[in-house]
């Protein structure tokens, strides 16, 4: 793009044809307020703080939508500028109903620092005194329509970044309202509860429920760090004070990456459930009774030495490298067994498998592409997987490559489908027939001549032969139109996703992965020499357990005692039934939960922000958390417990 | 140096800017060396003198507000407002939100704890009005916002005036909460 001279305030500024006027002000370093503009949003000249004076322009312009051109003479700061600015700020306040003194984003609210740039302390208007809702129900957002300046950043991120567009304007004129779907409350609405129209709101009008008063930003301490809800691993900012935790927002929101997910963005906030702050051992009347680290150590030594040979191990997968590798080490030495598993691993042998099977003992899980991909996508197909419930990032990528690349969507699922009015297709197979319906899938693909593939094995082709559309569509209950339609949109594709999570892999079925596989590559869906798959995994570092060999599984039968390292892992219905009927079980978590009221010895566990380390993300980059909490005083870390009943047990452990 | 005369007034607010100027602490020692208090709620004066400066506390509700307000204003040479119901409105200015009505009703039965209370009515009374920040009602001088002000703002405010500065408040200083 050709370069441009401007004179901005008697200067001589330089820009690129396409720029606004604001943004060469702000690469060159002169200061223009705003209040509507957010960067990496589209401009749209709402609020007008940002006016400037251009030559032969008969009035002051937005310079946000300003397209600058060579030659432009601009200012800046002129003193009817300011007084305009000025004008403005108290014609917002007299617009709705702003009381600072109560109110949650005083402090941090860019309306305000700009009336105090301003030296607003006064306005000469009358005010008007609207009467507005404030709507509540969110488990985690309120918006309060009374300190809305209708910027429309929210509205704008909704739709250009987090792709659900679930807030827009309603009404119109002075009745215009910021309102989700039809007027539905916030909590009732396709809201995928990402709170970036939290992060982006410039006043009070939406605020974190979570976080409410719980500081400023400027007196919080910030620190960057992953997230360790699960398999993305996105970054977040976590601002802590008096070593509490406040706020967690995105650090580049605007990017595609940028945005955070509820669990990331509030639940990591909540510590709801009481923290285990004490070992506990279970006493003679069989109830748990507060001990001292020691004693409760020894307890699990004696257990392990007198139950030798019919132990296990489980490990949380939320749990950084060097303790899982260090928890590795006990489990083989202290615990004396090689049953070892992670709470997902099932699903990681059923993957790594199938993948196997695919290569012939190939290189293994790098064989998936990078999840970005899903945004260049012109066709995804979504198979067994929710991942706006299992990893909503992955969702949100999914719903961009649909509303701004127009990618197909289909999606291959008995139960539900996870795209509800973005999906092209939704295909239901009957229960068990996922792999004749993929199946058949490759067989259409090829005799409709869509194969992409250099050399299609004839092992290949002869196997996928019985899965005909008509026996496909006679297996799976789906009408060959349908499977036909589906083989064409992916076919077609230039660029096709195939995304598949937990749904898939309960059936516990490599050959289901390897046909997945199997389908992206006949289709030539492949970035450099991985394939354009991705499956979706639920641990924050269950790769990184995976590749350290914790996910080995526990085979044979029950294990008669467990040692589970659950941390601040959420308990679900799958984990209560595989610690079921244990002997005798030792937990190690964060909070009581029914988990450790089954326990027979429970031993204290830091939480996410209290540890440091290493996680592998799913797609396999190395990303590290950081401690934003000091522990709390008197609890031992995790090595120590492991390291204390190593050592009693005459063992001495190593984290290679 | 003869002393310059204050009188001040508190109409609708809590008293909490008032409170804010009395918790200027030791920085009242010099102050009293150069101000004289006339009538303001905390020598309980009620006629105004002619004043240097008139202060107001709070946002004009009702016609004995707009009285008060206006009996200031002819008395005093430069009219300051505290706080953020006297600037702006405030906090007893979303009273607007509501009719007259609604309000009297939700006061004086819903809310009551005193059985059978019924809304007053005497002709001694002062009418509601709707509730106005005091530019509205009467010309002001200067403004110190806040709920309440910093006791650092109205310092400030105060020292300029005896500088024979109109003040403003600078951005640094200025808050509204």
């Amino acid at each position: 793009m050709s370069e441009i001279t401007l004179t901005i305030n008697g200067k001589q500024v330089k820009g690129k044809e396409g720029d606004t006027v604001l943004e060469i002000c702000q690469a060159n370093g002169i200061d223009v307020p705003t209040l509507c503009h957010l960067d990496g949003l589209s401009d749209v000249g709402a609020c007008r703080m940002c006016v400037v004076e251009i030559e032969k322009e008969r009035r002051p312009v937005p310079s946000c939508t300003y397209p600058a051109r060579d030659g432009l003479v601009v200012k800046t700061d002129t003193e009817q500028l300011e007084r305009y600015r000025r004008q403005i700020l108290e014609l917002i306040f007299t617009e709705r109903n702003h009381f600072c003194m109560f109110c949650e984003q005083s402090g941090d609210c860019e309306l305000q620092k700009l009336a105090y740039r301003y030296q607003m302390d006064n306005v000469r208007y009358p005010y008007s005194f609207p009467v507005l809702p404030v709507d509540s129900i969110s488990d985690y957002v309120v918006i309060d329509h009374n300190r809305c300046i209708l910027c429309g950043r929210c509205i704008r991120v909704c739709s250009e970044i987090v792709a659900s567009h679930t807030l827009d304007f309603g009404n119109r004129g002075w009745k215009t309202l910021v309102s989700a779907d039809l007027e539905q409350p916030l909590g009732e609405s396709s809201c995928v509860a990402c709170g970036a129209c939290v992060q982006v709101c410039p006043t009070g009008a939406i605020f974190n429920k979570v976080s409410l008063y719980k500081g400023k930003t400027d007196e919080c301490r910030q620190i960057t760090t992953v997230c360790p809800a699960c398999g993305v691993g996105c970054e977040l900012n976590v601002m802590v004070k008096d070593n509490n935790l406040v706020r967690i927002e995105a650090p580049r929101l605007a990017e595609p990456r940028g945005p955070l997910c509820p669990m990331g963005r509030f639940e990591l906030l909540r510590q709801t459930p009481p923290r285990v702050t004490s070992p506990l051992v279970r006493n003679e009347q069989g109830k748990l009774e507060e001990c001292i680290l020691d004693k409760a150590t020894q307890v699990v030594v004696q257990k392990l030495s007198e139950m030798k040979g019919s132990f296990a191990s489980i490990a949380s997968t939320r749990i950084p490298s060097e303790t899982l590798s260090l928890f590795r080490n006990f489990s083989s030495k202290a615990i004396g067994s090689d049953r070892i598993d992670t709470l997902d691993g099932e699903s990681y042998r059923t993957i790594a498998e199938g993948i196997r099977q695919f290569q012939n003992g190939g290189k293994g899980l790098d064989i998936e592409c990078p999840i970005g991909e899903i945004l260049d996508a012109d066709c995804i197909l979504v198979v067994g997987a929710d991942p706006e419930k299992t990893n909503p990032i992955v969702g949100t990528l999914v719903r961009r490559a649909v509303s701004q690349k127009k990618a197909k969507l289909v999606v291959i699922d008995p139960l539900r489908d996870a795209f509800p009015l973005r999906t092209d297709l939704w295909l239901r197979p009957k229960a068990g027939s996922e792999g004749a319906l993929l199946n058949g899938l490759a067989s259409i693909i090829i005799d409709k001549g869509l194969v992409k593939q250099e050399k299609v094995p004839a092992g290949l082709v002869s196997a996928l032969s019985k899965y005909k559309t008509v026996e496909a569509s006679r297996s799976t209950g789906i009408a060959e139109e349908s499977l036909e339609l589906a083989a064409e949109m992916y076919g077609r594709a230039e660029h096709g996703v195939i995304i598949y999570g937990e749904g898939l892999l309960q059936r516990n079925d490599a050959s289901l992965v390897t046909t997945i596989l199997n389908l992206a590559k006949l289709t030539g869906n492949l970035v450099g020499n991985r394939l354009r798959v991705i499956s979706l995994k639920a641990g924050a570092n269950s790769r990184g357990a995976w590749e350290l060999g914790l996910a080995r599984g526990i085979k044979q039968d029950k294990p008669k005692g467990l040692y589970l390292l659950l941390a601040d892992e959420p308990v679900d219905e799958e984990l209560l039934n595989r610690v079921k009927g244990v002997d005798f079980l030792v937990v190690q978590a964060s909070y009581h939960s029914p988990v450790t009221s089954m326990a027979d010895v429970v031993l204290p566990s830091p939480i996410w922000a209290e540890r440091e380390g290493k996680y592998v993300a799913m797609d396999g980059r190395v990303v590290e958390l950081k401690r934003v909490l000091q522990p709390r005083e008197g609890l031992p870390q995790d090595e120590e417990i492991l390291a204390g009943i190593a050592q009693k047990s005459g063992v001495k452990l190593s984290s290679d | 140096m003869a002393k310059v005369k204050v009188a001040s007034a508190w109409l609708d607010a809590c008293a909490g800017c008032h409170m804010s100027f009395l918790d200027l602490d030791e920085a009242l020692i010099d102050l009293a060396d150069a101000i004289e208090l006339t009538a303001t709620p905390i020598t309980d004066i009620k006629e105004f003198p002619p004043v240097d400066v008139g202060i107001i506390e709070g946002a004009v509700s009702n016609e004995h507000d707009e009285e008060v307000a206006k009996k200031l204003r002819a008395n005093c040479k430069i009219l300051m407002v505290w706080g953020d119901c006297a600037c702006f409105g405030g906090i007893v200015s979303m009273r607007n939100l509501f009719t007259t009505e609604e309000i009297l009703q939700r006061y004086y039965s819903t809310e009551s704890t005193a059985k059978g209370s019924n809304i007053p009515s005497s002709e001694d009374l002062p009418p509601l009005t709707t509730v106005r920040p005091i530019n509205q009602v009467v010309k002001v001088d200067c403004y110190v916002p806040g709920c309440p002000p910093n006791p650092k703002a109205i310092h400030y405010a105060l020292a300029e005036l005896l500088e024979g500065r109109i003040p403003v408040l600078p951005s640094e200083i200025m808050r509204f909460d």
